[in-house]
């Protein structure tokens, strides 16, 4: 025969049934359940046709008031079996009653009329007269279920029914009972073991020494989705990126992202009019300004920088250096501000820093642009540092981020030189791909901050490099936090090399 | 025009500092950096490319004829536009594809070193249109002629308000002068009108395939910009065959003759190039490199730089050309081993190991603008902007506001995934922007939010205290508080050895619903104490 699973509810149902059919109530108590369970359990069952139910009426009888024709014999009884009719409705009170008493006890065989000396007197036929209906109506004095009266009595209690003196009261109930499919079901259900194992199975394992069996189930079947707790993808690149910076000496570095145009361009020696400085490609902070900045100490000398060359040896951009343009706020437009800054701090000392950091830039968000995005910008100070140390460490770096080729071509920013664009191979997409800048700060940029010793820099967008290893076409999508993609994307370290 | 095959030249590009952006059968597409205006034409480009593959080396030679044309710049265009240089370029063959070259070259020119026309202008004419004397002269609005590409005169006015480059370009002019404006006219001797600098040629000197001469004006806010705009035009028109001669600006004190093609010196530091470039070259070497970049060395140790160089501001843009004239892919990479051992930053550190135990505590991580949009950071929490960071003039109308708390972001993140999977559990870590003493202060902070059916104040609190005691190794204390994140009554202060350290509540019904976010959320906010040096 074919298994019929059951549910352990199911299971508990059809165990209590095995007795014998039980009305709902009844089966409630004796499962041990809530009443709502049941219900819903004998739904299923009886879909599976592992029960039946019945709907049954049944009916409470209760005596209200004897009636008067068995007074009337009872007292007959008492007067010896025989009393004229005279005395008789003089005992039992009421003339109307006594005469129906008397009419139902004759009918009903008990008493019979007969001519005496004095009129009419009424004799007892025999001692057990009335006596039957006594008993049963004695067992209706608490309210007793129909069925308790003789089948020969019905009649007489219908009548009583009729009469008022017995109240009926009718009932429905479902009663339910087990089919030969559930005897089956239960049967092979208690055989092949336990639905769940439970501290009290365990506890008689401990003293029986026999083991529980389990159920077997359906260990195909599937389960629902459960999403462990998982980083964001782009936070997992970041480290990665973390790790092969402190791998190569590197250490980390933070700084502000609202950052005067002083140190996110005149200090780069990026000129006042240049393009990149308009407020369609920057972010300024509107309504703020550095206002502490004035043209002393550094400020002096960066100026001068920009107007003459200062002394760095340089012609300088040559046009007239204004205050209030480097006292405006911006949003970085890169890290190099930052990293400047460290350089500075750095006071001479060899140093090793980077930092991966969101930039910003005053763009309208499509497939390949976004307003924040993030860099990953590295910058090496030490004597003696030259061209050839910079491609090593570029070839080294890149390397480790896995890309298997580094190529690199001239180029220009306005704050190195020479400058380098970085090329890199990408086995996986089998192409030369464009990996952002590199350079030597000019002299121009360092020695106004009192560098002296050559400062190797390059910094990449960290964004882009994420699309290839995830093979994403919209950069948007990163930034999207659609929680299926958060929840169900490859994992980035496990997207290095493969195909 | 190099004589050189497309593979070789396709291969050499990139070390001219070249970038291919697309390829035809018979033309590459090529994107220069703006530090070599003089890449603006092919000219340049091929003049630079026989360089670099040594098929003509060295400073390249332009023979400028003396010429007898004149220039009169008046004295009223001094606050306008002062400066004027031209060149005429006679016997020249104009074809189609030369023209593009110079329409190409010419609109370049102004969107760079001519910074969009402000600084410096360019006119292109033909010369057998023009009768000289030339006058470079100051006219008011109503005056009228017949513009590039009009069949009518136009009063400078009109061309001003009506026409698209008027439109484009009329900025540059307007204010220059308080009382009344003067607007700068080119014009020969007979009243043609060459052109309208920065804004619009004239009609009648136009070039086309029968120019045999042109005539070129450069008009300028800076003398020596304008000299090193005309020395890149007129080279690249030397190089198209033309015969160059040269034209007297009188000023109302002095007299220049331009162009001004003789190239400059610079000490060139042999040391410094070696050092630089980690390349040992002898310095006849270096010479070699140099040579290649189209530059060269004189016998007292000057660098010779031709005039269309204007990129050249100091010895180590000479560095640079002898590694280009060496060529990068031929310098061998050198790692340099470090003896320090990398540190991360500590705060980042820190907030890294919180974001490790939220995703341990099953929570995913989202990550969201800095800049953000009036509606999400206010309005869905009926709370006063008062204080809010603004940027300028931002492309994006959903990317203008600093966030001063990540909330708003991660209610932003549930309302977009309500159709996902519940319990939705997330967090934040990054940086929040508030407005202080000293201007706009930064602070990193965590952000957790929990949308579930049986989401609850104490269920924020389990949390909470599960990672402040791992991470601070103390509970908080929560006390009563209000917080425009949050429903009343439901919500505490986050107090850690008795500094507030943030809030925790129940999410405000109105917010949720104003996000679209149909679960009960719980969440909370606390400040991550940076362990930053702070920069003097």
């Amino acid at each position: 025969m074919e298994k019929i699973p059951l549910h352990p509810i199911e299971r508990k149902v059809l165990s209590s049934l095995a007795g014998g059919p039980q009305v709902f109530e009844v089966l409630v108590t004796s499962s041990g359940l809530q009443a709502d369970q049941v219900r819903r359990s004998i739904s299923w069952l009886l879909t599976k046709d592992l029960v039946t139910t019945s709907e049954v009426s049944t009916a409470q009888v209760t005596l209200k008031a004897q009636p008067a024709e068995l007074t009337l014999v009872e007292k007959l009884r008492e007067g010896g079996g025989e009393a004229s009719v005279a005395l008789m409705r003089n005992v039992m009170g009421q003339d109307r009653e006594f005469s129906a008493a008397m009419g139902r006890a004759v009918s009903a065989g008990w008493v019979e009329v007969k001519e005496g000396i004095t009129g009419q007197k009424l004799v007892l036929k025999s001692n057990e007269a009335g006596k039957a209906l006594k008993d049963l109506l004695s067992q209706l004095s608490v309210p007793a279920d129909e069925s308790v009266v003789p089948q020969d009595q019905k009649g007489i209690v219908a009548d009583l029914v009729k009469r008022g003196l017995v109240q009926r009261k009718e009932t429905k109930s479902i009663t339910v009972a087990i089919t030969r499919l559930g005897r089956g079901a239960l049967e092979s259900a208690e055989q092949v073991g336990f639905e769940m194992l439970t501290p009290e199975i365990i506890a008689s394992v401990r003293t029986t020494g026999v083991d529980a069996k389990l159920r077997p189930i359906d260990v195909a079947a599937g389960a629902p989705a459960f999403y462990p707790g998982r980083r964001h993808p782009v936070k997992e690149l970041i480290d990665e990126v973390r790790e092969v910076y402190l791998s190569m000496g590197f250490s980390e570095i933070v700084g502000d992202v609202v950052q005067s145009a002083f140190w996110n361009f005149d200090a780069l020696f990026t000129p006042q009019d240049h393009p990149a400085r308009e407020l369609q490609d920057t972010f300024y902070v509107k309504g703020e300004a550095d206002l502490e900045l004035s043209r002393s100490g550094i400020v002096t000398r960066v100026a001068a920088a920009h107007e003459n060359g200062w002394q760095t040896g340089s012609k300088g951009w040559r046009y007239l250096w204004n205050v209030e343009e480097a006292r405006r706020l911006v949003l970085r437009t890169h890290n190099t501000p930052v990293t400047l800054q460290a350089a500075k701090d750095a006071e001479g000392a060899d140093a090793r820093v980077f930092s991966v950091a969101r930039v910003y830039r005053n763009e309208n968000l499509d497939y390949k642009h976004l307003a924040e995005l993030h860099q990953m910008e590295g910058i090496v100070i030490g004597e003696g540092m030259n061209l050839r140390h910079l491609m090593g460490i570029l070839t080294g770096f890149y390397g480790k981020l896995g890309m298997s080729g580094v190529k690199l071509w001239p180029s220009y920013f306005p704050y190195t030189e020479p400058s380098m664009q970085v090329m890199v191979y990408y086995d996986k997409v089998g192409k030369w791909i464009e990996m952002g800048g590199s350079g030597i700060f000019r002299p121009e940029v360092t020695l106004p901050l009192g560098v002296k010793k050559p400062v190797l820099a390059w910094g990449c967008g960290l964004e882009r490099l994420l699309m290839l290893r995830l093979g994403i076409e919209d950069i948007r999508e990163l930034y999207n936090n659609d929680l299926e993609w958060l929840r169900e994307r490859k994992e980035i370290a496990g997207t290095r090399d493969s195909v | 025009m190099t004589g050189l095959s497309k593979a070789r030249i396709m291969d050499r590009l990139p070390y001219l500092g070249l970038d291919i952006e697309g390829e035809g059968a018979e033309s590459v597409r090529i994107e220069y950096n703006p530090n070599r205006p003089d890449f603006s034409s092919d000219y340049g480009i091929a003049r630079a490319l026989r360089g670099l593959v040594g098929r003509e080396t060295g400073v390249k030679k332009y023979r400028v004829a003396k010429g007898k044309t004149k220039v009169f710049a008046d004295r009223s265009l001094a606050k306008v536009r002062p400066f004027i240089a031209c060149v005429i370029a006679r016997r020249i063959k104009l074809d189609e594809e030369t023209i593009r070259q110079l329409i190409s070259m010419q609109e370049d020119l102004h969107n760079g070193l001519g910074r969009k026309r402000r600084k410096v202008a360019i006119g292109l004419h033909d010369l057998k249109a023009i009768v000289p004397p030339i006058h470079y002269t100051g006219k008011y609005a109503e005056f009228a002629f017949t513009p590039l590409g009009s069949a009518e005169p136009m009063t400078i006015r009109d061309i001003l308000d009506k026409t698209d480059t008027g439109k484009a370009y009329g900025h540059i002019l307007a204010g220059k002068i308080a009382s009344k404006t003067v607007y700068p006219i080119l014009q020969d001797s007979v009243g043609t009108v060459l052109s309208f600098p920065p804004i619009i040629n004239g009609d009648r000197t136009k070039v086309g395939t029968k120019t045999r001469s042109l005539f070129v004006d450069v008009t300028s806010t800076d003398e020596r910009l304008g000299n090193e705009v005309l020395a890149i035009i007129s080279c690249a028109l030397a190089d198209a065959k033309g015969k160059l001669e040269t034209v007297t600006v009188n000023y109302s004190k002095s007299q220049v003759r331009t162009p001004q093609l003789a190239p400059s010196k610079m000490k060139y530091d042999h040391e410094l190039a070696t050092a630089m470039t980690g390349l040992r070259l002898s310095k006849k070497d270096a010479k070699a490199c140099l040579k290649r970049s189209r530059l060269d060395i004189d016998g007292k140790s000057f660098a010779v730089i031709p005039a269309y160089r204007v990129d050249i501001l100091h010895p180590v843009d000479l560095a640079e050309e002898v590694a280009i004239g060496y060529g990068l892919d031929r310098i061998e990479p050198s790692y340099p081993p470090s003896s320090e051992l990398g540190r991360f930053d500590q705060g980042v550190a820190f907030l890294e190991s919180l974001s490790t135990t939220m995703t341990e505590e099953g929570f995913n991580e989202t990550m969201n603008y800095d800049l953000t949009d009036e509606p999400t950071l206010y309005g869905k929490f009926e709370r006063d902007p008062g204080s809010k960071i603004e940027v300028d003039n931002p492309r994006s109308m959903e990317h203008y506001l600093l966030r001063d708390s990540l909330l708003p972001s991660l209610l932003a993140v549930l309302g977009r995934n309500v159709k996902s999977q519940y319990p939705q559990k997330l967090f934040e870590a990054g940086k929040v922007f508030l407005r202080g003493e000293s201007g706009v202060e930064e602070r990193f902070r965590l952000a957790v939010v929990a949308a579930y059916s049986e989401s609850s104040y104490t269920e924020a609190k389990m949390h909470l205290q599960a990672l402040v005691k791992k991470h601070f190794g103390e509970l908080a204390d929560t006390a009563p508080s209000t917080h425009w994140a949050f429903a009343e009554g439901r919500c505490a202060e986050v107090v850690l050895k008795g500094k507030g350290l943030g809030h925790l509540g129940e999410v405000r019904p109105k917010a949720l619903a104003n996000f679209g976010i149909d679960m009960p959320a719980w969440a909370f906010e606390i400040e991550v104490p940076s362990v930053k040096k702070k920069s003097a």
